[in-house]
């Protein structure tokens, strides 16, 4: 209601009262002084329908104040009161004041349900968002820790709890230093949160310890999470980094174990060539074992280099399968053949039993000559001066198998590196100063037999007594 | 210089080393002694008492550190040559105080050792 409404309104009351108390005290002042009876009359008559019409109009009001009060009792908006007000000259103001008010109340009534319906809105979207960052957290095989500016935990995944070894459910909103008992995880959640930088990100290794003893090492990436200018928390990403550091210090045991294993024959090689060249060796026969030792340390050296490049080749799938039907007994021999001149050396028996050369097996010739001369070589190897190796190989018709093995009296290898011997790099302590190796060749053997062909390693030795090594393939028809 | 009174003991696991090393030390006219692990070096550089010792540093039993500590231990002063594989590299405190004084490193050139060998003598004489 404008104000000039207000005073108007205000100003008509007041005149009219006053114009009313004038009357009434004209009236009275008539009955009073009247010379006549009839005037005194009239006077009284006048007051009384003074008294009426004050009445009449207190009782219309009050009658549409009623209304009113059941009117808004009934209705939700207001914009219906204003037209039950009866229509007289005095309450157009009143009623045209009561409708404006209701008109504003209505109004804002309508932008209050809106904006509650707004808010309904985003807090549907809110809650959907929460739960679809929860459950891509949930998902993350990574371990993911998300703590509020008061250091307590409000969210973290299945594989945080099996890492940290705390419970889901019971760690929701606790502090961190209860949840986690690793010190130096809750310290760099605090570290960070400290920080105070802006979306800033930290980058940390780590290693965690389990109570079942042994640890995991991760790659921490740890974030600050920021509302505007207030830190909101910390998220802390641990990916599990274990198996990858291991493979790399495996590879570089293995290149300096390849640089070593390649520079041993070469020294002999250049040292021989040197000692020639300057006629050390003064007579013929040492001239003839310089030549020999020569030719065997580049042989040596050869199949080093084919060793590794063959690995390498075949891990990687470079390799072309070629599978024909093959003779073991003719793969056997000429591997036989070949590692004769090593085991001469070492003044090493060499005994056959195989079978008739028609047994034959589906398998890349390359590739199963390779693994032989591997069985082989090690035989050689990791058997003393004066020992024997037994190539065996025998056919099962009934079961369409054929099994070889190459059983030496070798040095043997502990029980507890036995189930190990086959896996890349792996050289059994005890044997380490025994012979030099990669730590490769068996692992070729089991790739090529088991992989390629679908066959079966096997694997047998006592320390002291001697190794058989063996495997099994399918016969073909 | 008269190599002749000269006695040498080379140990090494590898036999390739031990034939060339030896066979070009005598035919300089030294008396050459081999050791095949570093027991048996221990063993005849206290029989023998070599004017020098030339030894593997990766060989069984003892390797060639531990053989020169235990001579040392042993009153033995020989002045030892280190034959070690590349890129190995002894603390300083370990090479001075056990009587190594040179090092050499695989791949060798027998030439080389020769030279170094005479030195070596030629110093621990003048001393």
């Amino acid at each position: 209601m404008q104000r000039s409404q207000t005073f108007y309104i205000f100003t008509l009351l007041l005149a009219g009262g006053g114009a009313l108390l004038c009357a009434l005290d004209a009236a009275g002042g008539l009955i009073e002084h009247a010379p006549w009876p009839m005037l005194r009359l009239v006077g009284a008559l006048s007051l009384a329908c003074g008294a009426i019409a004050g009445v009449a109009t207190l009782e219309s009001l009050r009658h549409a104040c009623r209304n009113i009060i059941d009117r808004t009792r009934k209705s939700n908006t207001f914009t219906a009161i204003g037209e039950q007000l009866p229509k007289s000259f005095a309450f157009p103001w009143l009623s045209g004041a009561i409708r404006e008010i209701s008109d504003a109340a209505d109004r804002a009534v309508a932008e209050a349900k809106l904006r509650a319906k707004e808010l309904e809105i985003q807090l549907k979207v809110a809650t959907a968002e929460r739960q679809h960052a929860e459950a891509i957290i949930y998902s993350i095989s990574d371990a993911v820790l998300v703590t509020d500016p008061f250091d307590e935990l409000v969210l973290a995944n299945e594989s945080a709890a099996k890492t940290f070894e705390f419970d889901l459910v019971k760690a929701a909103h606790s502090p961190v230093d209860q949840v986690l008992h690793d010190p130096r995880m809750i310290d760099l959640i605090r570290e960070m949160r400290q920080s105070h930088s802006r979306n800033g990100r930290r980058i940390v290794e780590h290693e965690v310890s389990s109570g079942a003893g042994g640890g995991r090492t991760f790659k921490i990436t740890l974030s600050s999470v920021t509302d505007g200018d207030a830190p909101a928390g910390v998220v802390a990403v641990l990916h599990d980094v274990t198996r990858e550091k291991e493979v790399s210090e495996m590879k570089n045991d293995f290149v300096s174990m390849v640089r070593h294993e390649l520079r041993t024959p070469l020294a002999s090689i250049r040292a021989y060539i040197e000692m020639l060249i300057d006629g050390e060796a003064q007579d013929g026969k040492t001239q003839r074992e310089f030549y020999e030792v020569i030719q065997n340390e580049s042989n040596r050296l050869g199949r080093l280099i084919d060793n590794i490049l063959n690995i390498s080749r075949i891990e990687s799938g470079l390799v072309r399968v070629v599978k024909q039907p093959q003779s073991v007994a003719v793969i056997l021999k000429e591997a036989i053949e070949v590692i004769s001149p090593q085991a001469t050396q070492k003044q090493i028996k060499l005994e056959e039993n195989l079978p008739p050369v028609f047994y034959q097996t589906l398998a890349d010739r390359d590739m199963l000559y390779q693994a032989v001369l591997n069985l082989l070589s090690n035989a050689v190897k990791y058997t003393p001066n004066g020992g024997t190796i037994t190539v065996q190989s025998s056919v099962d018709e009934s079961q369409k198998k054929i099994l070889t093995r190459i059983i030496d009296t070798g040095v043997g290898i502990p029980p507890k590196d036995l189930p190990f011997v086959f896996d890349k790099f792996y050289r059994a302590q005890a044997n380490n100063r025994v012979a030099s190796g990669t730590g490769l060749g068996l692992s070729l053997v089991k790739h090529i037999i088991e992989t390629v062909h679908h066959g079966r390693v096997l694997v047998e030795s006592h320390v002291g007594k001697g190794s058989s090594f063996g495997f099994e393939l399918d016969l073909c028809e | 210089m008269n190599a002749g009174e000269k006695t040498i003991l080379v140990a090494d696991d590898e036999s390739h080393i031990l034939s060339v090393v030896s066979l070009k030390l005598r035919n300089a006219g030294f008396r050459v002694v081999t050791a095949h692990d570093g027991q048996e070096a221990f063993d005849l550089a206290l029989s023998e008492r070599p004017d020098l010792l030339i030894t593997d540093f990766h060989m069984p039993l003892l390797s060639g550190l531990e053989l020169c500590q235990r001579l040392r231990q042993q009153n033995n002063h020989v002045p030892a040559i280190m034959l070690t594989a590349r890129g190995y590299n002894l603390e300083p405190s370990d090479t001075m105080q056990n009587g190594i004084v040179c090092m050499i490193s695989k791949p060798f050139s027998p030439r080389h050792l020769l030279e170094t060998v005479q030195e070596v003598l030629e110093r621990s004489a003048a001393a």
